[in-house]
């Protein structure tokens, strides 16, 4: 399924402390182009910190992210330049959608093409409604997104997000605060996604995506990688004691 | 004890005149002092220490000194530190200031009530600060903030009685001036009541009016 020797995105060593909790402890990391690489882990084990430093909405204390051609060394402040580069090439989906809530859904994925890339309204709405046709909302651009349901919000919110062009997608938890039926709706446009060759990074908990969707799996625990491997390996058989307590848990749940 | 219609019709040019002046120093200490409380709101909440340490003595300051003592201070204090200023710039400078520190804190509260998601998603988007300011967070929170501002500029308009204390022949000094000359205080006050109340209470019921959508809006 991957598409590219290419490595996208490189973490050597990234570190992120609040006060004395060290939530990442060192995390080095390659996903290549086209990888999709699904982190589980029990919560509280540094997931969204880690997905939040690849795009720095969280500063790390140390260590470097490299994506694409863009480097971020943790020890020196991080340029205007860089900072931008970074956020064109890495797009996010939050858990909570956060959805502009005063703006038609039609704006809420023009408006970041027009003031970020420079587009044209026409050009932007072109292109988004062509992504809601793509997410199967075409007929809500009119909408506001509190008309919408959270499962249509998140495909919107992944709609938004792909309007940039982005080179590597972040999901985070993104179907945990939906019902499970709204839930399938959004793991069908992620696999969908995958299919393309988009590269995702993908925390869940839904064992069925990392198993079947994602082509690796990685395990986190207390700021570190437990371990890694492709996907249908680390599902079905899992080295280390932690990861197999992890996916019992989940199992018995 | 009531005005007769003679009296009315000879005091309306004198205390029109005044309603006029009482009118546009709320206009302009309004149109003056609210974006000066959006800019201290982002000031106090801005990362540079400086900045907001500046922009917190504006507005505690601001809202510390009663209008009152804010007026004396600009009208008299200013001219023994060489910068003349006539009553009615002294008194469009002193409300404007303190409706850019109490507006402030109406704004700043109304900016921090917008999710942090959305300035998180605005952020990962790419979108600038000032993008952010502009399309995301002032847009709600000035709609949220709409209420509480219209209070406070009726409040303000009130205000401008406190003027009389620094010789502006606005509203209450044209009625004091013609109750030191005919000795009617009671009537000539009493119309000059109606006058801010003709203005005060219809704004009163547009705020709750405004209210009550905006809690709809927010409920549905
Ligand atoms: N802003 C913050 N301030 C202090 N502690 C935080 C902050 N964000 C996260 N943490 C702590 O960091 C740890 C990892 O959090 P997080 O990355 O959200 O874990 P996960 O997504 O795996 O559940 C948790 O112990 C959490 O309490
Ligand atoms: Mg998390």
């Amino acid at each position: 399924m991957i598409a590219s020797d290419k490595t996208l995105i490189r973490l050597n060593g990234l570190s992120k402390h609040y006060g004395r909790l060290t939530v990442l402890d060192g995390i080095d990391l390659e996903v290549k182009a086209g990888e999709v690489l699904a982190i589980i882990g029990p919560s509280g084990s540094g997931k969204s910190t880690l997905l939040r430093c690849i795009n720095y909405l969280e500063p790390p204390d140390g260590g470097t992210i490299t994506v694409d051609d863009i480097v971020i060394d943790a020890g020196n402040p991080i340029g205007r330049a860089a900072l931008s580069g970074l956020r064109r090439r890495v797009g996010m989906v939050f858990q909570s959608f956060n959805l502009f809530p005063h703006m038609s859904v039609l704006r809420n994925i023009s408006l970041p093409q027009e003031r970020v890339l420079g587009r044209s309204r026409k050009e932007a709405d072109a292109r988004s409604m062509q992504l809601l046709s793509r997410v199967g909302l075409a007929d809500k651009a009119e909408q506001f997104p509190i008309r919408c349901s959270g499962g249509q919000q998140q495909r919107i919110a992944i709609a938004r997000a792909l309007a940039l062009d982005p080179e590597v997608m972040l999901f985070d938890e993104p179907t945990s605060a939906l019902d499970p039926e709204l839930g399938l709706e959004v793991l069908a446009v992620m696999r969908e996604l995958a299919k393309s060759g988009m590269t995702m990074i993908v925390v869940t908990h839904e064992m069925g995506f990392a198993e079947n969707v994602s082509d690796t799996v990685m395990i986190m625990a207390d700021g570190n990688i437990v371990e890694k491997g492709p996907s249908k390996e680390i599902m079905r058989n899992p080295q280390h004691e932690r990861t197999k307590r992890f996916l019992r848990a989940v199992h018995d749940r | 004890m009531l005005p007769d219609f003679t009296e009315i019709t000879a005091w309306m040019p004198d205390l029109m005149s005044g309603f006029k002046i009482s009118l546009q120093v709320t206009f302009f200490s309004l149109l003056i002092g609210i974006p000066f409380g959006l800019v201290l709101a982002l000031g106090v909440m801005a990362k540079g220490r400086v900045i907001r340490a500046i922009s917190l003595f504006a507005v505690e300051v601001g809202r510390g000194a009663p209008a009152l003592v804010l007026l004396q201070f600009i009208y008299v204090g200013l001219p023994s530190a060489g910068l003349m200023v006539g009553s009615f710039m002294a008194a469009i400078a002193a409300l404007a200031w303190n409706t850019g520190a109490y507006t402030s804190e109406i704004i700043r509260a109304s900016l921090l009530s917008i999710p942090s998601g959305q300035r998180e998603a605005a952020e990962a988007l790419g979108m600038k600060r000032l993008d952010e300011l502009r399309f995301i967070l002032l847009p709600q929170g000035l709609r949220v903030a709409l209420p509480a501002l219209l209070g406070f500029s009726i409040l303000i308009f009130q205000s401008t009685s406190l003027c009389f204390t620094i010789a502006l022949p606005e509203l209450v000094s044209r009625a004091y001036e013609i109750g030191s000359i005919t000795f009617r205080y009671f009537p000539v006050l009493l119309l000059a009541g109606l006058l801010y109340a003709s203005i005060s209470i219809p704004a009163a019921l547009l705020v709750d009016f405004i209210e009550k959508r905006a809690g709809k809006f927010a409920s549905r």
